[in-house]
């Protein structure tokens, strides 16, 4: 099992804002530990018009990593593939592939925001149809580059796993997913690979919230805080509020989602969160991108975090 | 005067070659090396390679992009990022290339080229900004959408107050537009072809061949600062051009036996 870490925002939260440059110049230094650490992989994430600055050009952020490190790969986690140009990701990536030596990874997903998708003129209705006439452009191209560049296909629910079983295309499946939900989307993938004559790849991503720590009650203390502002963030753009419906009781609703999900955090010491791990493996996920980075963390609890997830590498990786 | 070696194609250039020669321009006083993207032949990054060199020079580094292709607040989302990864050392010449434009199935019409420029200078410029062109609406204000805000803003913003940007135009009107947006003009050199104006704090730029001489470069500037970017195709000839250059550009009146490098 190849460990990625993940996932980076470059965001400047209220609760521990920072100027961008410095974030930025941090991200830098952040690969480079990762790459002494021996982990396989950074991702960054991309969101566009938001108020703490979330990254919104993943590809540049990647060239700056590519150059400032010699083994590491460097993956979006995810691209909104739908508000871009299909074709100047792909001659970005082709590009970027050869200059990276093979080590840029494409995650691609719906994106679901409707400002963003307003900001770049796309109705976001139209998502899903502009994603199917994407994805086999930009999986053509990027099978094409020399050397090639691998592309995941973001997922969190059956549909879009569907689609990434009629190309053949690996999944990148969301940290919030249950196994059982995991499981059952892999029915679906691999039922409509079979379905369109497709010999699908027999392993896939996934994103998971991972927290290492020999001390779970100091740094929950910590994490508390930055979870909730990440799932409120995420969860007021995506979690839907039903027509007719008071904000208050939409409020509760998404607070209680919101709950459900920050059970998800995977914390514990190396051993607890290796035998975790190693639950996803067996469903059929061989990358794990760990989510480690919450906003902004404090810097050095943040490198504690990324040390003890190294010592979870080197026992999955065997 | 300022001198930046390049543009270096980045089609099958290598990191290794890129960085090779940004070590040379380092070594032979450059004030900037320059990179060049051709989406008409599917080589694209040009904003993310700038990054990638600038994480192994000191210097500042440029990127020639094809512009008009693609949704102008990705370009502005890219100039940022990269500036940002490179503590504020990112510069910019835009172009409108007639075969990438055809490639891409975009349009070279000079009202999307006037959408175009205006959303990249209002995004750049850290407004709050809305914009109702002719075939441009930031924000669309689609109906599906809504609701979403009337106005935004590029978040986060450039590490420099204001990141150089030179548009190399090919029409009058072009010029016009790009000075009105507050952008510098660059041209190809050809003896006897000034420098073009500056506009606000940009000076203009010309892109010159790597024999360029001094007395010649010095000669199109005239009163005008000016920024040369002069071309090498290997390592031999970023040291002699830097030798030959750099002196007599930065300070004219010093005799060729004092101020060119041996």
């Amino acid at each position: 099992m190849r460990l990625g870490l993940g996932i980076f925002g470059m965001q400047s939260v209220p609760q521990r804002p920072d100027h961008h440059v410095k974030l930025y110049r941090d991200v830098l230094e952040d690969a480079e530990l990762a790459e002494s650490l021996g982990f396989d992989s950074i991702w960054l994430s991309e969101h566009h018009f938001w108020f703490d600055g979330y990254c919104p050009a993943d590809i540049a952020v990647a060239g700056a990593i590519l150059g400032r490190t010699t083994r590491l790969g460097v993956g979006t986690a995810v691209m909104l593939l739908p508000m871009h140009s299909v074709q100047k990701v792909a001659d970005d990536a082709t590009t970027m592939s050869r200059l990276g030596e093979g080590r840029l990874t494409l995650g691609v997903a719906l994106g679901y925001r409707d400002a963003e998708f307003d900001g770049f003129g796309v109705r976001r209705k139209d998502r899903g149809k502009l994603m199917d006439a994407m994805l086999p452009r930009l999986a053509e191209s990027c099978a094409a580059a020399a050397p090639p560049v691998a592309v995941y296909v973001g997922v969190a629910t059956a549909i879009a796993a569907q689609r990434a079983a009629r190309l053949g295309l690996p999944l990148f499946a969301d940290s919030t997913m249950t196994p059982q939900e995991l499981r059952d989307m892999l029915d679906a993938y691999n039922a409509a690979a079979a379905a369109a004559g497709v010999d699908p790849p027999s392993t896939h991503a996934l994103q998971r919230d991972v927290f290492v720590t020999d001390d779970r009650e100091r740094d929950w203390a910590m994490l508390l805080p930055e979870l909730r502002y990440m799932r409120r963030q995420y969860g007021g753009w995506s979690f839907p509020q039903e027509p007719e419906e008071s904000i208050p009781f939409y409020l509760q609703r998404l607070e209680s989602d919101i709950e459900a999900k920050l059970k998800n955090l995977i914390m514990g010491d190396a051993a607890y969160v290796s035998a975790r791990l190693r639950e996803f493996e067996k469903l059929g996920f061989d990358l794990i991108v760990c989510r480690s980075q919450f906003g902004n963390l404090p810097r050095e609890s943040l490198h504690r975090a990324f040390e003890g997830l190294s010592r979870v590498r080197e026992v999955v990786s065997t | 005067m300022r001198i930046g070696l390049g543009p270096i194609a980045l089609k099958n250039a290598t990191r290794i070659q890129l960085e090779s020669f940004g070590r040379e321009a380092v070594a032979s006083s450059f004030d900037a090396m320059w990179l060049s993207e051709s989406r008409a032949e599917g080589v694209g990054g040009g904003l993310a390679a700038a990054a990638l060199l600038a994480q192994a020079v000191p210097i500042r580094v440029g990127a020639v992009i094809d512009a008009g292709l693609y949704h102008p607040l990705h370009l502005a989302e890219d100039i940022a990022i990269a500036d940002l990864t490179s503590q504020g050392r990112i510069e910019v010449l835009l172009r409108f290339d007639p075969e990438a434009t055809s490639r891409y199935g975009a349009s070279m019409a000079r009202e999307w080229c006037d959408d175009f420029l205006n959303v990249l200078a209002l995004a750049l410029s850290g407004a709050h900004f809305q914009w109702n062109g002719k075939h441009l609406k930031v924000p669309a204000r689609i109906e599906a959408n809504q609701p979403a805000p009337e106005r935004l803003a590029l978040n986060p913003a450039t590490a420099q107050p204001a990141v150089p940007i030179w548009i190399e135009a090919s029409d009058m009107w072009m010029a016009e537009l790009a000075r009105e947006r507050g952008f510098g003009l660059a041209r190809n050199f050809t003896p006897g072809t000034p420098v073009p104006a500056a506009n606000g704090r940009w000076t203009g730029m010309l892109l010159c061949p790597n024999d360029v001489h001094p007395a010649a470069a010095l000669a199109a500037a005239g009163d005008l600062g000016a920024y040369f970017v002069v071309a090498a195709e290997n390592l031999a000839q970023v040291t002699s051009a830097g030798r030959r250059l750099a002196g007599p550009l930065r300070m004219p009146d010093f005799p060729a036996w004092i101020n060119q490098q041996q």
